[in-house]
């Protein structure tokens, strides 16, 4: 059962879009309006990771012909499901009230921060504002949790838990996210696909962007590409973790690489969508062969590695 | 689904270990004490269900919630006669606060922290040489989000065993912010009664060992039929008795079994007026009359609300009761609300009960709903 794309979205500086994330430049340096994408109300109390989110949902659910005009599910709301991965989105909340409550006390907090404190803010925001009643999965699993989370969205399709999945990788830049990573560029974005077995599509008659390969998890690189042998012995394009020494001269030399970090900033939880959907633009702009994804680091809790295809996406 | 659980592990404010876990339950002690760690000038609520290993009056210490995991693991490793190695083994944690406590700690009190101690890899890695590690941060309804995962994986067919655990330990943001909502702050959880106030908080940690079932081989201690998930997509913060509903049939569905099959319902009761209502509304419209069959109970009472960690301990706590006929009661319920009318909630002492097959709830921040049936031999 082949998982494949069939819409992406992507939110991210400059207003640059999946055409700006695929080219490897930030266009401008204005930080990202989720809100301009998101009409109506509600977003007031949203912290900027769930505005980021849902932007970048709205944008690949659109895509994927799962929305009407007026922004409706056009499918049975049970078919849908959500999977989001982020690392950090609620930190800055967390240590904004506890510090509240250290010097002013529990009275001075916001109850409308109680949502955001939840660490599952951002998947249930996007399950409510467009209906999607399937499974709902916040993963928070460090920086191979984008890759991650395609996995755990084609299991839940091949599981027949849902037909659908839009998968988000979001991270929000803060001086509380910049602190805790050590890092003084980190994304502030959010990249969105749409995921279905390929039957479905082609039942419904939808244009196929990508095809998920296969996914393996393991200690360090080296571990990775000797399970994914198979599948991209040559890979046409990598797409390097952002981890320092991530990618060695002498690992697949003639393979062109790509670090979307050093072009976007650290971006944790949201890197592996954040590939996904650069692969999806790079495939759109008539790119072909197999494109190697890996998140994690050799001395980190583990390395992530998938595959994506355009030859599985029709 | 042919799913076996073949070993389990339990910490909570009333016991260390299963046994003691469900002994405490069965005898109705609660785990309610006043607050012990947090400068209790800052709060207006004066009680929670903490763990109770820290130094009275001394400082906190981070990195709380990966200990308790990591010994709710090894409990079940060992109760399924398997080893510490588990590195070809996928472990899921669901948890709906993560070490988001020693964040706190870092940010307040500097304490050492860094990215990677947010989720549980590293420490897992370090502890069991885990590699396929998935954090799964679900709020309350983490646990048994995680379980369906699991247990997808091993239908699947990618693995043969899979460990699932639950965790959370109290973080004063989510303890401060609770507090926040209600008028008036609660000292105690009291499940579907009338005066109810609202949820307190309590830690705990939960973790069983699933394995491919082998109808030869006679390891089982339950087989876990079903878990079904879903999403309210209703309101951030109200639950919908609908959204329920449909977590619960298709539970049902994938268990294949219906309403009239089941015997022990371990209710989600977190005590707060609209979770208990909506719970009772949604059980009510699923069973219909067969509502008045089982016995349920709630025992937040007695370990407060514990989470991402609820889930799997009721499913524990489920399990133990249909292997030893004894359903622990429900403390401090004495007015049933009106949308539970009928229901055999066991209030007073524990009940003797024979049944074969549990319903175990747990519903969270957002609308997330999960819902597990599990079963023992007759």
């Amino acid at each position: 059962m082949n998982t494949v794309a069939t819409g992406v979205g992507a939110v991210l500086a400059g207003d640059a879009g999946l055409a700006g994330l695929a080219g490897g430049t930030v266009p401008s340096p204005e930080p990202a309006n989720p809100a301009a994408q998101l009409p109506g109300r509600g977003l007031r109390y949203k912290d900027r990771a769930t505005q980021l989110g849902l932007a970048a949902a709205r944008a690949a659910l659109a895509d994927a012909g799962l929305l009407g005009d007026a922004d409706e599910l056009l499918v049975p709301p049970g078919e849908a499901g959500v999977v989001v991965s982020s690392n950090l989105g609620n930190a800055d909340t967390v240590c904004r009230v506890v510090e509240t409550i250290a010097t002013e006390g529990t009275r001075a907090t916001s109850p409308m921060d109680l949502p955001n404190a939840s660490s599952n803010v951002i998947a249930s925001s996007i399950a409510i504002r467009f209906g999607l009643a399937g499974p709902n999965v916040m993963l928070c699993n460090g920086e191979t949790s984008g890759l991650d989370a395609l996995f755990w969205a084609q299991s839940l399709l091949v599981s027949g838990r849902c037909k659908y999945v839009v998968t988000v990788g979001v991270e929000p830049d803060n001086p509380v996210v910049r602190r805790l990573t050590g890092r003084d560029r980190v994304l502030d974005g959010a990249a969105a696909v749409v995921l279905e077995l390929a039957g479905t599509a082609e039942g419904r008659g939808v244009r196929t962007r990508l095809g998920l390969g296969p996914y393996r998890r393991t200690a360090d690189l080296s571990g990775c590409l000797t399970g994914l042998a198979g599948a991209a012995e040559v890979p046409a394009r990598w797409y390097t973790s952002d981890a320092a020494g991530a990618a060695p001269a002498d690992v697949l030399p003639a393979v062109p690489r790509v670090d979307l970090a050093a072009v976007w900033g650290a971006a944790s939880g949201a890197l592996g969508v954040l590939q996904c959907a650069a692969a999806i633009g790079w495939f759109d702009g008539g790119g072909s062969g197999p494109v190697l994804a890996v998140n994690g680091a050799d001395d980190g809790p583990a390395t992530a590695a998938m595959v994506f295809d355009r030859s599985s996406a029709r | 689904m042919t799913t076996a659980i073949t070993g389990m592990g339990a910490v909570a404010s009333i016991g260390g270990n299963v046994d003691e876990f469900f002994a405490a339950l069965c005898a109705g002690r609660t785990g309610n004490a006043p607050l012990r760690v947090f400068d209790t000038e800052r709060y207006r609520s004066r009680n929670a269900y903490e763990i109770d290993d820290r130094p009275a009056g001394g400082p906190d210490t981070a990195m709380r919630t990966t200990t308790y995991l990591i010994t709710a693991i090894e409990q079940a490793l060992r109760a399924a006669g398997m080893s510490d190695d588990l590195s070809g083994v996928p472990v899921l944690v669901g948890t709906g606060l993560r070490e988001l406590r020693s964040l706190e700690l870092w940010h307040r009190d500097r304490a050492a922290f860094g990215p990677d101690d947010l989720h549980f890899g590293a420490a897992l890695r370090a502890k069991f040489g885990a590699l396929t590690t998935h954090t799964f941060s679900n709020a309350c309804a983490a646990s048994l989000y995680a379980l369906a995962m699991g247990a997808d994986l091993i239908e699947q067919r990618s693995s043969d065993v899979v460990v699932v655990a639950g965790v959370d330990m109290i973080s004063e943001s989510m303890f401060g912010l609770v507090e926040r909502i209600h008028p008036k702050a609660p000292d105690v959880v009291r499940p579907f009664d009338r005066n109810r106030l609202g949820a307190v908080m309590g830690e705990g940690a939960a973790a069983v060992v699933l394995r491919r079932a082998d109808p030869a081989a006679d390891e089982a201690t339950a087989l876990l039929r079903g878990v079904g998930v879903n999403c309210d997509a209703y309101h951030v913060t109200a639950p919908s008795p609908a959204g329920m509903a449909t977590a619960m049939r298709d539970a049902h569905r994938r268990a294949g079994v219906t309403p009239a099959d089941v015997g022990l319902v371990m209710l989600h009761g977190t005590g707060t007026m609209l979770n208990d209502e909506a719970e009772a509304t949604a059980l009510a419209d699923v069973f219909g009359p067969a509502a008045r069959d089982p016995l349920m109970t709630a025992t937040k009472c007695m370990t407060g609300h514990t989470s991402g960690a609820s889930g799997l301990l009721g499913l524990i706590t489920a399990v133990r009761a249909l292997r030893d006929g004894v359903v622990p009661p429900t403390i401090g319920l004495d007015d049933l609300v009106d949308e539970a009318e009928g229901f055999r909630i066991v209030t007073g002492e524990q009940a003797t009960h024979r049944a074969r097959r549990a319903q175990v709830n747990a519903f969270g921040f957002g609308g997330i709903n999960a819902v597990a049936i599990v079963e023992v031999d007759e």
